[in-house]
Order: C-alpha cells, then sequence, then structure tokens
C-alpha cells in the first residue's frame, strides 16, 4: 500500500510513456504496415519521458509559484495583523488566478530609448534558470528527472545565468535607476553565492559525489523514521544549513536581503521598466528559484524525500521544501531590509569564514572514528565544539565591524 | 558530423563572430556568452560534463559578469561614430591577433594529447578529476592557488590606496 502511493507518480510516468509507444506502433503498422524499429521505439520512449518530466515540474512549480504568492500575502497580512486577498474564491485562494490574468491583460510598456532586443530577452533568461534549477532535484524515490554525476555543480552553474538576466534587464531598460538596480542585485548575488556553494562543499565532502541522488542516498536510515541520517543532526550539517538558507535568502533576493528591490526606500531596481507579463515573468523567476533553492536545501541537509513513512516520499520532499519558504515568508515579515553595506561585509568577513572554518569542522568529523556509538558521541562534540569556536571567533573578531555605522565617502 | 555538432559549433561560431563585430558593446558581450554557451555544450557534446559546467559557473557566471562590469566603467558605450578604414591600430591588433594565433598553433601542433582517441562512454570523471589534482598535479594546483591568492590580494591593495588617496 505504502509503495503504491510512493511510486504512484513513477508508475503513471511509465504507463503514459507505454500508452504513446503503443501508440506509436500501431499508427506505424498502419502507415508502413509494422511496428516501430527498436531504436526509433526508444526514442519515442526517450522523448515522451522527457516532455512529461518537463510538463510535470513546469505545470507543478507554476502552481506551486501560485499558491505561494497567495501563502505569502495571507501570512505578510496575518503578521502585519490585517486580513490579506479574501475576496476571489474561498480565503481568496484564487487570488493569484486574478493576478495571472490581470498581467496577462495589461500593457506591455517599452521605453522608447530602449535596447530593445535584450530589453525582450531579459525576462527569458531570467526564467530559464529559474525552471532548469528543478532538473536537478530528486523529488521522491526513483523520481530524479535527471541523475547527473556533477549535479550540485550543475545546479549552480544554472543558477549563475540568472545573474545575467537581471544584468540585462537594468541595461536594456536604459533608465539609470534600473543599471543602479541590477549593479546592486549582481553585487549582492554574486558575493553570496560563494557562501551558498561554500555552505553545500562539506556534504559533498562527506558523501563523495556531487550527485543529488547519492546525496540523498547517503542521508537515508533502515527503518520506520528514516531521520536520523539527516545530515542537519551533524554539528556541521546543521551550521551548513544555516549558512545555506541564509546564502540561499540573499541568493533568491528575498527580505531581508531584497535591496535589488528595495521599493520603499530605492527605486525599485531592475525591473522599474518591466510592466505586464514581462514583470510577472520575473516575479515568477524570483519565487521558482526561491522554491529550487528550498528543495536544494531540502536535498543537501534535510534528507532529500527520506522521512517516517507516514507520507510517500515525494509528499516528504514538498513537504520540507514548502517548510522552508514558510519559513522564508516569516522572515521576510519579521526582519526590516539591511542596509547595502552592512549585506556585503555581512557575506565577506562573517559568512565566508564560517563557511571556511564549517570545511575544516566537517575535514575532522570526516577523520574521527564513529564506528561504536560512544566515538560517533565524542565526535560529535568535537566537531559541535570546533563549529561553537569558529561561530565565536568569526562573531567577535572578524565579523566585529560588520554592523559599524556607515562611512559616506562622497555624502557626507 | 552530427546534427548536435553542427548545431554547437553554429552557436560557437555565431556567437565568436557577434562579438568581434557588434558595434554595441553590451551586444558583443552577450554574444560572448552565447560563445561560452556553445563551447560548455562542446564539453558535453565531449562527455566531459565536469569540465562543461565549470565553464558555464566560471565563464558565463563571472567573467561575462566582470566584462559586463569593466564596460559599464567604459564611456563610449555604443560605438556609433564610423570609425576610419584604415588605421595605425589595425597593425597592432594584427601584431597582437598574429602572436596569440602563433603561441597557439604551436600549442596545438605540439600537444600529444590531441593526437589520443578520447575514451567513449565514460560514465564518471568528477572523482577521477579531483584525485589527479590531489596527486598528480597537485604542485601546479597549488602554483595556481597561490597565484590567485596573490591577486587577490593584490587588488584588494591596490583598491586600498585609492581609498586612502581619496581622504
Amino acid at each position: 500500500m505504502y509503495n503504491f502511493f510512493d511510486q504512484l507518480i513513477v508508475t503513471l510516468g511509465t504507463w503514459l510513456v507505454g500508452l504513446v509507444v503503443a501508440t506509436g506502433n500501431s499508427v506505424s503498422k498502419i502507415c508502413c504496415g509494422q511496428t516501430m524499429g527498436d531504436a526509433a521505439a526508444h526514442n519515442v520512449a526517450a522523448g515522451t519521458e522527457i516532455v512529461l518530466i518537463c510538463v510535470t515540474i513546469y505545470g507543478v512549480f507554476a502552481l506551486c509559484f501560485g499558491l505561494a504568492t497567495w501563502l505569502e500575502r495571507k501570512m505578510l497580512a496575518r503578521i502585519q495583523n490585517r486580513y490579506g486577498p479574501n475576496r476571489v474564491g474561498p480565503f481568496g485562494l484564487f487570488q493569484f488566478v486574478a493576478d495571472g490574468v490581470k498581467m496577462l491583460t495589461k500593457e506591455d510598456i517599452v521605453p522608447a530609448r530602449a535596447d530593445k532586443l535584450v530589453h525582450f530577452l531579459a525576462p527569458a533568461v531570467a526564467l530559464a534558470p529559474a525552471l532548469l534549477m528543478f532538473g536537478f532535484l530528486p523529488f521522491g524515490r526513483n523520481m530524479a528527472p535527471t541523475d547527473l554525476d556533477t549535479a550540485v555543480i550543475a545546479f549552480f552553474a544554472v543558477g549563475a545565468g540568472s545573474e545575467l538576466a537581471l544584468f540585462m534587464a537594468g541595461w536594456g531598460s536604459r533608465n539609470k535607476y534600473s543599471i543602479l538596480g541590477a549593479l546592486r542585485a549582481v553585487a549582492q548575488m554574486i558575493s553570496y553565492e560563494i557562501p551558498l556553494v561554500l555552505a553545500a562543499v562539506p556534504v559533498v565532502m562527506i558523501v563523495g559525489s556531487l550527485s543529488t541522488t547519492q546525496i540523498v542516498a547517503a542521508q537515508g536510515a533502515d527503518g520506520f523514521l528514516d531521520v536520523s541520517g539527516w545530515f542537519v543532526w551533524t554539528p556541521w550539517g546543521f551550521a551548513g544549513f544555516v549558512l545555506f538558507l541564509i546564502a540561499a535568502t540573499a541568493e533568491s533576493n528575498r527580505c531581508p536581503f531584497d535591496i535589488p528591490e528595495g521599493e520603499s526606500e530605492i527605486v525599485a531596481g531592475f525591473h522599474v521598466e518591466y510592466s505586464g507579463f514581462k514583470f510577472a515573468l520575473f516575479f515568477m523567476a524570483e519565487y521558482l528559484g526561491m522554491m529550487a533553492m528550498a528543495g536544494l536545501g531540502v536535498t543537501l541537509f534535510l534528507g532529500g524525500w527520506h522521512g517516517p513513512k507516514l507520507l510517500p516520499s515525494w509528499a516528504w520532499f514538498m513537504l520540507k521544501g514548502f517548510l522552508i519558504v514558510c519559513w522564508l515568508i516569516w522572515l521576510r515579515g519579521t526582519l526590516p531590509r539591511l542596509r547595502v553595506d552592512q549585506l556585503m561585509a555581512f557575506a565577506w568577513k562573517a559568512m565566508l569564514p564560517f563557511a571556511l572554518f564549517n570545511i575544516f569542522a566537517t575535514a575532522v568529523w570526516f577523520y574521527l572514528p564513529k564506528t561504536t556509538l560512544l566515538q560517533s558521541a565524542v565526535a560529535w562534540l568535537i566537531t559541535a565544539a570546533l563549529v561553537v569556536a569558529a561561530y565565536w571567533v568569526v562573531s567577535r573578531f572578524v565579523s566585529r565591524r560588520a554592523g559599524a555605522p556607515r562611512v559616506y565617502r562622497y555624502a557626507s | 558530423m552530427d546534427t548536435a555538432f553542427i548545431i554547437l559549433s553554429l552557436i560557437t561560431v555565431g556567437g565568436a563572430v557577434w562579438a568581434v563585430t557588434l558595434r554595441n558593446l553590451m551586444h558583443a558581450v552577450l554574444s560572448l556568452v552565447l560563445f561560452f554557451f556553445g563551447i560548455a555544450g562542446f564539453f558535453f557534446y565531449l562527455n566531459a560534463d565536469f569540465v562543461g559546467w565549470v565553464q558555464i559557473l566560471v565563464y558565463v557566471g563571472a567573467v561575462a559578469i566582470l566584462a559586463i562590469f569593466a564596460i559599464m566603467l567604459t564611456h563610449n558605450l555604443t560605438a556609433e561614430d564610423e570609425p576610419e578604414f584604415f588605421s595605425l591600430r589595425w597593425l597592432t591588433g594584427l601584431a597582437v591577433a598574429g602572436a596569440v594565433g602563433a603561441v597557439l598553433w604551436f600549442a596545438i601542433k605540439n600537444n600529444t594529447a590531441m593526437s589520443q582517441v578520447a575514451p567513449v562512454g565514460v560514465a564518471s570523471n568528477v572523482a577521477d578529476i579531483g584525485r589527479k589534482m590531489m596527486t598528480d598535479w597537485v604542485v601546479p594546483f597549488e602554483v595556481v592557488s597561490l597565484l590567485l591568492t596573490a591577486a587577490l590580494i593584490g587588488s584588494i591593495v591596490i583598491a586600498m590606496e585609492q581609498i586612502s588617496h581619496r581622504k
């Protein structure tokens, strides 16, 4: 029974592929009088599989994007003691459909002096990496879209493309506020990419593979509960998870790191000249990027699809990702926006050294013997002491001036 | 030649040609990005997916962004004035291009690795690359990291001097 629900989507997919191949066979029987050759049948099956995977991922996560916008507005409203969307559908649940229709029918304004081609391409270039990033995450048991040997680095490499899109948007608009916003955004994303990747390095060190499938497999444990293997329970894993969450927040331009679009203090940024559906595409790219980052965090630290066998594996993956998204929304409703110099100082003076110390602690953990329970406990305590000491050193000595009052070089 | 090779070649050569011929500097850089993607595609085509991803991560994610930042700091973004047909700069350009071409030609000509046939269908190469880098190539690896550290410190020193001059 459990296996049935666990593998439901896989079974459905296999059935659909078989159906398409069978249909192809009967069609070719009618046309050519014989069934397809083995090579042709293989190509048809592979093509169908690719189309199915893409359609499923895009469909599911586009819907998740819509629901996430509704959830974000509802949660922010709850935090700010108001109702939020409550007119369209039950609890305003269909608000995102109304918003989508509104965005689609809005006038698309292109500035007269804009670089038309770049201005037009930027939203598409922004959305493509956000969608591609989902291709490297294992969503459940036997549910990895691709099983690359280099999946983690592929994820980050694809994500690097989104910086280019922000720049194209800022420059293509031919507007100084756009371009300043794009410069801010790119500088922030480049700075936080380093702690983001370094936070993921310990996991790769311990697993010895960049493959997300193997990383998830390494976090599995026997039995019903299946939670003891999660890397977040180890000291380096916990520190890495916290670092990863912070860097992922910054990387997806979420509050308190949403300087790229600080709409209240500084003119919104790279997308000021975008309206209608092009703006919606940027919005979608941001949310999909956030969800993909949450998915990678789940894969690297929260055991991927492993969880108590009450729910199917894919449900566990989605649930954990959903919790991270909720945490991000909570953070947005709670924390004020950072100043740009604080943001940079935090990335370079606090997160980078702490991530490096964490890698060192992981190496210590790797070489400590962990065969018996006592040895494991000792290893855990030693690594935890190292991580805490690293945190103390970084917060006390390295990043002490990170929160200092700003020195204005030109404006004071 | 199969279709994938032809498509990749068209992307790569097209990007490279646009990068040197387009008058608009920003368009030229974006074409260069297209070219980088084409090169990464060639690495995937040759089963070297790790190198391909690193190509995208380093060249698209860092080098292209750096080039864009550099262009932002230059004055004439869209050189709309037509340059004279022949100028002395052509000679300098020709000399530099000739020197680079000669070095590349000798490097390719004297390279023994080129004549070897690449192994087909190798599934894993990340672990092999890592192992090689930490055993056979550990000295060049460390030298490169030393060089990069020196470059980092150098750039910080240059930036610090500018700050102290302004005050």
